[in-house]
């Protein structure tokens, strides 16, 4: 999952950068407002952070701009201003989500959650459910039929992205594109190894290879 | 505060009233005394005309009858005379069995009753000498006739005068209405102003009034302006604050404090309390609460965003009800009635089971906002505790803690009232009834 993070304060971006690392979110941070229309409109994003407070552009300006051109990556709206005429706007202007700072860093992280399910479709519910397997986002750990699988980082990432695109071709670009942050180096044959390490711990039958056209998670064989 | 028009009508009145008299009476006297005098000369015509009739006779004096006026011989006629002399008097036949009244001096004598006959007289007497002799000639006219026209006159003078007042009248309060029509105006615009049906006093007045409409207009544009300016900095205050607050809460969760849950702890508590305090203080620095009075809110135009703000914060699964008849005005401010409503069903929505429902009814004392759930409700003896004060109640009930603070600051600067009900949904009822705008709000 990739996220894009629109805020000027440092230090929170800091921190909410850390925190949403950890929670294996690959974080792409802007700082200014003019900046953020454009790289919102141009990079893949699966779901943006937005501050309203922003340098050169106010982020309801942003969110405006981004609407009219037709982006519809779900937007979590962070503010200071948090009386309910503002936060009307702001859902008015397109916003999927609203929080008030200052926030609980795990009440941001559910709400992450919760609208990267919602924009795909899926129930509002605790556990990440496909292909019969449950993954806890908060322990990042898989488990079936009640067995938990212990995972590491990568293909905890990797993993909920399966699970979040259900019986879809992904190919190795697209997922490298939704993987990593801009700054890292997207090498799709690190995709390759950890796919290969998801089929030895859940099951060949889990990933399915579709050559010249990518993955395909939960498929007949799960 | 008596009323211009009253005040002018009653000075108008009184000094009509007061002038209107005086001028009759001085009138009429001055009437009546140039007619006694037109009347005495014809008297003293008479009383001389008599004179001339005694001649001497054989048996001394006597009175000529064929130089008599006939109006001397017909009883009653109004016309009378005595004559006295040393031998005797004569009195007109025309006097029949009446007295003369007989006046100790000479001159004209109004106002003499003649006896019996209810004729009032206006009597000459005047003494002469002829032939040697003290001749005393006393002529009388019947007034009564003159006088009652006289009265006559002073009766349709006087309604004529109170014709002539009511017309004054009536016309004077038609020129003060026309006169006043602008500040009706301007009083009908005030009371739309407070109704929340206008935000600026027509400038369209009368030289008089328009400085205070400008005066006013200005006013409303200051307080409006002072009222965003202060929201403004408000809000860059609670910006300024919070960033920093939510990276120390972020920092407080983070892994760096693992080792120190004491420290964790600690500062979680305290950075709990800067949040609560900072939320109730800042929201109740917001309110406008009596200070706009061309503040509405318009329910057609903003429920809706306000309902679909709360279904997507609390999801679909909810029913929210909008039970507002179209066309619904609050007279107040938009931003604190929608923090007042955004609270109030926030936290409906958060206790209900499946649906939630709003209604606004207009009664006879003022506004009633009643927001239902079928949530679980809250014990009688517990409602009192929650609407209480202080902020370990907000963090014990949580949920309808902080929400419903900022709710009864909100319904108490208006001088509203707020309580905790059984709903027919089965869940609570918050009742909160607020008075009607008046031109006198209270000073709090």
């Amino acid at each position: 999952m990739r996220l894009l993070l629109v805020e000027d304060n440092v230090p929170l971006a800091d921190e909410l950068i850390s925190t949403l690392g950890r929670q294996g979110y690959a974080v792409d941070w802007l700082a200014d407002g003019r900046d953020a229309i454009h790289q919102g409109a141009s990079e893949p994003y699966d779901l943006i952070v937005l501050d309203l407070g922003l340098p050169g552009i106010p982020g309801l300006e942003v969110l405006n701009k981004w609407r009219a051109d037709g982006l519809s990556t779900p937007v979590l709206i962070l503010t200071a201003r948090g009386s309910w005429a503002e936060r009307i706007e702001g859902l008015k202007a397109g916003a999927d989500d609203y929080l008030t700072k200052p926030f609980h860093p795990e009440e941001l992280q559910l709400r992450i959650q919760a609208l990267l399910r919602r924009a795909r479709g899926l129930a509002n519910q605790p556990k990440l459910e496909a292909a019969g397997l449950h993954l806890d986002e908060g322990r990042q750990c898989v488990s079936r039929d009640g067995e938990d699988i212990q995972l590491t980082a990568a293909e905890f990432r990797l993993l909920r992205y399966f699970m979040l695109h259900p019986e879809q071709i992904l190919s190795k670009s697209h997922l490298a594109e939704h993987l990593y942050d801009g700054e890292n180096e997207r090498d799709s044959n690190v995709i390759e190894v950890h796919v290969n390490h998801l089929r030895r711990k859940l099951g060949r039958a889990v990933v399915e290879t579709r050559r010249g056209q990518g993955y395909r998670f939960g498929g007949t064989g799960g | 505060m008596r009323s211009i028009q009253r005040r002018l009508s009653l000075g108008l009145i009184s000094v009509l009233l007061i002038i209107g008299l005086v001028l009759a009476q001085i009138s009429l006297w001055l009437f009546e005394v140039g007619l006694q005098r037109y009347l005495e000369s014809g008297l003293r015509n008479d009383s001389e005309l008599l004179l001339v009739a005694i001649v001497r006779g054989p048996n001394g004096l006597q009175l000529d009858e064929h130089r008599l006026s006939p109006g001397y011989q017909r009883p009653y006629s109004g016309h009378y005379f005595r004559i006295d002399f040393d031998g005797g008097h004569w009195r007109s036949r025309s006097l029949w069995d009446l007295e003369l009244p007989q006046p100790e001096s000479a001159g004209l004598h109004a106002d003499l009753e003649l006896a019996k006959s209810k004729q009032s007289l206006l009597l000459l007497h005047n003494e002469y000498r002829k032939f040697g002799q003290k001749i005393s000639i006393t002529v009388a006219q019947d007034y009564t006739p003159v006088q009652a026209s006289f009265v006559l006159v002073q009766r349709i003078g006087l309604a004529l005068g109170l014709a002539a007042l009511i017309l004054i009248l009536i016309l004077q309060r038609v020129t003060v209405r026309r006169a006043l029509r602008p500040l009706d105006r301007a009083r009908e615009q005030i009371f739309q102003l407070q109704q929340g049906q206008r935000s600026q006093l027509d400038d369209e007045v009368p030289l008089e009034l328009e400085p205070l409409v400008a005066q006013i207009n200005h006013l409303l544009a200051h307080t409006e302006d002072s009222l965003k300016r202060s929201r403004n900095a408000l809000g860059n205050l609670g910006h300024a604050l919070k960033t920093p607050l939510a990276v120390l809460m972020s920092l407080a969760e983070g892994q760096k404090l693992e080792q120190h849950p004491q420290v964790r702890a600690l500062l979680r508590g305290q950075l709990h309390q800067i949040q609560q305090r900072l939320e109730r203080e800042l929201n109740r620095a917001r309110l406008s609460g009596d200070a706009l009075p061309g503040a509405r809110f318009d329910c057609d135009s903003e429920l809706p965003g306000l309902f679909s703000t709360l279904r997507m914060i609390h999801g679909e699964h909810l029913e929210l009800n909008n039970r507002v008849p179209p066309g619904r005005v609050l007279p107040w401010d938009r931003e604190d009635i929608l923090e007042l409503l955004g609270n109030l069903l926030d936290n409906a929505c958060k206790w209900a089971d499946s649906s939630v429902s709003l209604g606004i009814s207009l009664e006879s004392t003022g506004y009633c906002l009643l927001v239902d759930d079928d949530g679980p409700g809250i014990p009688d003896d517990q409602r009192e505790e929650v609407l209480g004060r202080g902020n370990r109640l907000d963090e014990q009930v949580n949920g309808h803690g902080l929400g419903l603070g900022i709710v009864k600051d909100i319904v108490e600067s208006w001088g509203g009232r707020i309580r905790l009900l059984d709903s027919a949904m089965g869940g609570l009822q918050v009742r909160i009834d607020l008075p009607e705008r008046t031109g006198h709000s209270s000073a709090d």
